[in-house]
Formats: C-alpha cells, structure tokens, sequence
C-alpha cells in the first residue's frame, strides 16, 4: 500500500539558541567550579598601591590583572570568577527548589482539578499579590543575610511561577485523546499522570527551570546591590556592581566587567531555555 | 442475535459552563435523553447524526469514558451480564481490555513521545499480556505495518498509518467490542478506503462487535450491518442498514442520505 | 473567446529547503466557470489559491506568472498589487470561526471591504450587505449584522462569508474547502447558495477540495493535482462520464470516493501502481 502523504525528510538547522549559550554557560561554570585554580589572584586580597588599575590593554596597567583592579586594588577578574561560585550555586539550588515545589503542585492542580485545582490556583494568586523584590529583601531581613536565605527567598518567591505554567500546560494535555486513550487502555490515574502527562509537561518545566536559574541569578544581584546578599566583602556580582557604581567617572571597567557578565548570564540562561524546548520538541516546527 | 451491549435509557449530560451564574451549581446540558439500543454481537453497527446529535458521547458513554446520568449499559461479554454504567475506573479496569476505541484524531490520540510499538505494548502489558516488542510488531503486521514502524513516533507517519496504528492498538488486546468514532473523517479519499477496508476485514477475522460512528452515509452503507440514526440526543430511526437506505422513515434519515454528495454530477442536488 | 479570468503559467512555490509545493502549474480560468482544484493533502491545492491570493505564508518563494483580468501580478509594486487582488479576487476561507474578528459585530466587518476598495458611504455598503445577508437565506438580518460572530452558528458564520466575498462584486471567488468544517447537511445548503450566487453574479469561482462528490456537483471543469503539479485539466461532466476519460489517477480518485448508490466493491484505495505511473510520468 502506498501513502502518498508520507511527511517528507526536513533538514534541521543547528539550534543556536540551545549551543550558544550553552558555551557561555559552561564557561561560567568552569570558572565556578574551578575557581581557586583559575582566579589569577585572591579575589579578597586588597592592594591599595594597586588601587582602579585599567585593563591589561589599556595603557597604566600591570601584567597579571586583566580586567584592572577595583578602587581597593582587588582583581576585577578574579572577584567575576568566585561570583560565578555564588551566582550559579544560588540559581542552580533556588530553581530546583521552586521548580520541584512548583511543578509538583501545578501536576496535581492541573491534572485532579476539583478541590486540588482551587486550593491551589487560590493560595498561587494570593502569593503572586506581593511585590516580588519587596518580598525577598523582606524575607531576607527577617531570615538574615547567608546564602541560604538568599536561596530562601528566590525559591520562596518564584514557585508561583512554575505552578502557573505546569497548571496550564497540564490542562492541556489532559485534555488530548491519548489520555482517554490511555484509559481506554487500562492505564490506572496515577499511571497516566507518570506514562502521558509528565513526559509531555516536562520539556516545559526543564525550559523554565532555564529561565528561572536566570531570574535567580538576576534576584541574588539584586540583594546583593542592597547589601542583603552575603558578606558584604563576599566577590557576588551585584556587589561589584554596587561598588563601581561609586567610581564610573574614574574606573569604567569595575563596573562594566560584572554588569556584561551578568547580562551574558542572564540571556543566556533564558535563550537556554527557548532553545531546550525546541530541542525537545518531538515535532520539529 | 444476542446483544453484547444491551442500552436502555441511557442519558448524559455534561456542565454548561456557557450559562453559569454567578452563584449556585454549574447548570447541566442534557446530551443524550433516554436513549435505548442493542448492539448485536458480531455485527458493525453505525451510529449517524448531525454534529449535536450526540453521537461522541453516546460512544464515550458505551466505553465508559463519561459517566451516564441515568440508564444502564448492559455489558454480556463476561460470564454474566454486568451493568458499566455505576462502575468506577477501578472496577472498569478488567473489562476495558474487551472495550476498545480507535479515536478520530490519529495524531492526538497517540502520545507524541512514545514509539510506535511502546504505544501498542502498554497496554499489553497492563492486562499481562506478552508485551515483548515482538507482540507489538506482529499487532502491527496484522494492519499492514511492517516492523519497520516499531521504532517511529507518530509524528513521522501519515494520516491513514497513524490510524492504522490505532488500530493496531485496539486489536491487540483482542477484545469483544470496539468503538470506532469518525475514525477516517481526517483523512484521504484513498486511505480511507485502505483504513475502512481493513476494518472490515478485522472485523469479520476477529468476529468483533463494532460501533461506527460517522457523518458520512456511504461508508455506513458498505461497512455497516446495522444503523443508528441520532437528532438531538434521540434515536429516531434504527434497523438494518440496507432496509434503512431503501425505505427510510424518518425525516431526519432521508434529510441525511440526500445530503450526501455523489461523484456523479447530478443538476438536481443543487437546485 | 473572451479573456481568462485568471491565468497561471509555469508557477512553482518553493519551501526554505528547496523541496517545491507547486511544480509548473498552469491554469486558464474563463469568466464565469466554477473550476475545481482537487487533490489529496500535500498536493498543493490550498497552496495554489493562496498563491493567487497572494497570501502565501512568509518564507515561500514563488516563481513564474499569474495574471488576473489580464494584469500580471508580479509586473506590480507590492502594494498596487495588493490592492488590485483585494479589488478583484475575494476568499471563502475554511475556517469559518477564526476568519472573522470575535471583537468586532458582523456589521462592521462586512462593510470594511466595501467602504476600502470602492469607496462606498457607510450607509449603502451597509444596505448591500444587508441585501447580501437576505440572499444567503438569513432571515434575521437586523440581528445577525449586529452579533457578533461567537453567537453565530458555524453554517451562520460560513453564510457571513460568503455573503462578504460577495460583497465587493469581485470577478474571482477563491472557495478554499468552505465545507469541511461543517455537517453534511449544512455543506449541501452552503454549496447551493454558493452556486445560486455565483449563477447570479457570473462570478468565475476556483473551488478548492478534496471531496470528488463535491466537485462533481459544483464545478463544470476540474484540475486535478498530485505532489505540486498539475494531473490534468477536464470537464467535470467528461471525468465523471465513466467513459474512460480522463487520467486514471483522477479515475482511481473517484472510484475510491464512497458511494452508497454503488454495488460493486466498495472501498477501493487508488491503486499503487496507479500511483507509481504517475510519479514516473511527472518525473519525464
């Protein structure tokens, strides 16, 4: 037999936008990883002699501190690698977190619907009424500076997020025919859930998580430019930024350094996750 | 001839979300008003209708996949007759493998991130049947697959291979009754009449019971032994198909039949 | 003989990865014919009247000519050429729902077209429309110019469209399967009102389906498409005379189209070799 519409061979183009940040984003985190043997200096070292010196390609600097040195002669270089250690351990664990309590809740909201669906959907709307960044440096003020409430907050603050897209994306598979299709199979409701739902739902929770690790990133910058980060002598990058921002007219580069890092990072960490969707789209479009 | 599936006063309803108030229950919308039927073993019979009619839920309802308001659903596949209307998923469970159901939408119908012998075996293996990759693949040489397909999702398939896989689905479990609704409405004239052929042929090998639902009164004239006509929740007409089509009763019936579009030009059909 | 309504020589439409979805179509259209485009999905019927339309979707390139009334569309600057087809060549979209704007009444989105492209005050393209909305036997016409269209039903819906197709007396009618959305005894009124109009009007129509019943009723020629290129031109009344004419992919495309009134072996797929033939007949 012969079927004429047989759906033709497609050559797909390489996704950039999955391999591209990818790049930056194991760049970031081999510095992080390997911080203490690639950080040229001690990023909490203070040399006042060796106070806003330039990058190494600009005329006054010295050998050995590429990116130039901060108003107390700390190694700009070396403070953005241990502030990947902060950044990526705080984006990493505070996505998980959200995206577990999150996606767990939006599962059963979407996909049990009737009291699941109420408390839930109820208790999301509620939360989501508080100003996000109010809320964290409310909540860090009360649980006190650490990474760990730093972590806290951002999880505390964005499992909202993840219910409200797994709620949604849950709804609508559970209204596909292979569900009924599963049934009509014998399937058994917990056996759908795991078998039917969760795999069509999870490329969407594995892009958030992506674009969450983002917020989180952008988040602990935030706290950190208010000082309700870490130590404030901690390398984080929104601390770097805090402090150029003092000396622009003098140093450009302590403050220009750690915001393109952090830009990078960020945009990278969202088109990450346009880029894990498509991938995992089993439909090429 | 003894029924397999024996209906009487069956009603459905569903929530009419379109005409909640802003307090008080969720109002319901009456599908199917007392409906009573037989469905013979053996036999194809085919279920026709207007869209409205509530042909797709009286086929949910006699797989089970809505749950009745009133009436009953006389199942006599088993040893004695059971009534599935009051059944919960739990005690539905062991019948489903001789309630099977090939959907309309092939596409949406087959979970997009299994492969094609995983979405055959499933099910096997859910009623301990062999679900090696071996059962599946000969499920799949029974509709004209090859083995080839085992390993394809399907979304690499056409229209008539994906239905033929859904087929292949609802065969595999060798049931006593499957329902097939508007099975080849999405597809081509010529895989169609691939799709109804071998139906046909399952059908009679297997000595299945079918219920066909569709728009389309050509193919229920070929393919069906029986028929059903639906208009707005009620049977209006029922019998044999060939006695139906030579002297049909009632007006909905003939309004139907002369809705058809025949490949042969005729001046008449449009004035 | 008068000059073709519409005219396509050696049009092919190519995806972003070269694979053609139309290979050198050609097609002459007389003023006042209803001519049917018919083939299986992926031949590329829809694709044709969208080309006409000049409505392909972004990334498609299309090379060869078409010429409407005697104008070469693509001799004209983009925007005179937009302007042009809207002037002349009207579409009954599938979709009857999501062709029309839910925010907005039928009223206005009738009139739209009339006021743009003619010129016309409000008042009369209102009056026209509103004679049109009779024609398509709507009794209620003061209410259905101002609904909107969700409280319509989908036969309702596809009526509006049609009527507005009609509305701004244009000379062609792009039909792109105005029925498959709906019941069977919905399309067999749709297609009598569509055919009714045409009649009156003398507008040349271009009938995109897949449905060999269908065209058998309402077209007197047929182009029958396989895999993007052009099977064969025929009279409808020649196909169906069974006398052996015509192509045997289009004869093949009959037979497997059921047909209650017909004893013989009811489900016939178009034969594979049937099939193989006419790949290699394309090929040459």
């Amino acid at each position: 037999m012969v079927d004429i519409s047989a759906p033709r061979a497609v050559v797909r183009a390489p996704n950039l936008r999955l391999w591209v940040p990818l790049c930056w984003l194991t760049l970031v985190g081999i510095a992080a990883v390997f911080a203490p043997w690639i950080a040229p200096h001690d990023p909490l070292a203070q040399d006042l002699m060796l106070g806003r010196l330039p990058p190494a390609w600009i005329a006054g600097s010295e050998p050995g501190y590429w990116l130039g040195t901060d108003d107390l002669g700390r190694d700009v270089l070396s403070r953005l690698i241990y502030g990947a250690r902060i950044a990526l351990i705080v984006a990493a664990t505070a996505a998980l977190l959200a995206g577990l309590v999150g996606s767990g809740l939006g599962l059963l909201a979407g996909f049990f619907g009737g009291w699941w669906d109420k408390c839930i959907s109820r208790l999301v709307e509620i939360w989501m009424a508080f100003p996000p960044v109010l809320f964290a440096v409310l909540l860090v003020a009360v649980l006190g500076t650490g990474l760990g409430s730093v972590i806290a907050a951002i999880a505390l603050i964005d499992w909202t997020r993840f219910v409200r897209v797994v709620r949604a994306e849950t709804l609508v598979q559970a209204r596909m025919d292979y569900i009924d299709s599963a049934v009509i199979g014998g399937a058994s409701k917990l056996s759908v859930l795991r078998h039917e739902v969760l795999p069509n739902v999870l490329p969407a929770i594995i892009a958030l998580l992506s674009l969450e690790m983002g917020i989180a990133v952008i988040v602990e910058a935030i706290l950190s430019f208010v000082n309700l980060s870490l130590s404030s002598d901690a390398p984080t990058w929104g601390g770097m930024i805090a402090e150029g921002r003092a000396s622009i007219y003098f140093a450009w580069w302590v403050l220009t350094f750690p915001l393109l890092t952090l830009f990078l990072t960020v945009l990278s960490f969202s088109q990450l996750g346009e880029g894990l969707k498509r991938h995992f789209d089993p439909v090429q479009t | 001839m003894t029924a397999l599936i024996s209906v009487r006063d069956l009603t459905v309803s569903y929530p009419d979300h379109g005409a909640r108030r802003l307090f008080g229950p969720v109002p319901r919308k009456t599908i199917l008003h007392g409906v009573t039927l037989e469905l013979p073993k053996g036999r194809i019979t085919g279920i026709v209708g207007e869209s409205g009619s509530g042909k797709s839920t009286l086929g949910r309802a006699l797989v089970r996949l809505v749950r009745p308001d009133a009436g009953q659903i006389i199942w006599a596949g088993g040893d004695r007759p059971v009534d599935l209307a009051p059944l919960d998923e739990a005690q539905l469970k062991p019948l489903r493998q001789d309630l099977q159901m090939i959907f309309q939408d092939p596409m949406s119908s087959l979970n997009p991130r299994q492969k094609i012998w995983q979405l055959i075996a499933w099910p096997l293996r859910r009623y301990g049947l062999d679900a090696s990759r071996a059962a599946a693949c000969a499920a799949l040489e029974r509709v004209h697959l090859g083995a080839a397909f085992a390993d394809r999702f399907a979304h690499q398939l056409s229209g008539g291979q994906r239905q033929r896989v859904g087929i292949a689905r609802a065969i595999a479990l060798n049931p006593q009754f499957i329902l097939a609704d508007e099975i080849v409405s999405g597809l081509d004239v010529s895989s169609q009449a691939t799709v109804l052929t071998l139906l046909q042929d399952l059908a009679r090998d297997m000595n299945l019971t079918v219920a066909f639902i569709s728009h389309d009164l050509s193919v229920i004239r070929h393919l069906c032994d029986d028929l059903i006509v639906l208009n707005h929740g009620r049977i209006v007409e029922s019998g044999p198909v060939a006695q139906i089509f030579d002297a049909p009763s009632a007006a909905e019936t003939r309004k139907l039949i002369a809705a058809v579009p025949l490949p042969k030009p005729d001046a008449e059909w449009l004035t | 003989m008068s000059a073709p309504v519409l005219e396509i020589s050696n049009l092919s439409v190519r995806l972003p990865n070269d694979l053609k979805v139309l290979n050198t179509v050609d097609l002459r259209v007389e003023p006042g014919e209803v001519r049917a485009l018919v083939g299986e999905s992926g031949a590329g019927k829809s694709m044709l009247g969208k080309a006409v339309l000049g409505i392909l979707p972004a990334g498609l390139r299309q090379t060869g000519r078409i010429t409407v009334l005697g104008q070469a569309l693509d001799q004209l600057p983009a925007s005179v050429r937009r302007r042009e087809v809207a002037r002349h060549v009207s579409l009954i979209p599938q979709d009857p729902l999501t062709a029309l704007n839910p925010v907005r009444p039928i009223a206005a989105q009738m009139t739209d077209a009339m006021v743009r492209i003619h010129g016309w005050p409000r008042r009369k393209a209102l009056a026209r429309a509103a004679d049109l909305l009779e024609q398509v036997h709507i009794r209620d016409v003061a209410r259905v110019l101002k609904s909107y269209p969700h409280e319509l039903s989908g036969g309702m819906r596809q009526r509006v469209l049609i009527a507005a197709a009609f509305a701004t007396e244009p000379k062609l009618i792009v039909a792109d399967e105005p029925t498959t959305a709906l019941d069977a005894t919905v399309q067999r009124e749709i297609l009598r009102i569509i055919r009714g109009l045409q009649q009156e009007t003398g507008t040349t129509v271009l009938f995109v389906t897949h449905d060999m019943g269908v065209v058998a009723q309402i077209s007197q020629r047929v182009t029958v498409l396989f895999g993007g290129r052009v099977v064969e031109h025929i009279d409808t009344e020649a196909l169906f005379a069974g006398a052996g004419q015509g192509h045997a992919y289009s004869r093949a495309l009959i037979r497997a189209t059921p047909d209650w009134t017909r004893s013989d072996a009811p489900f016939a797929p178009v034969p594979p070799e049937v099939i193989a033939d006419l790949m290699q007949e394309q090929t040459r």
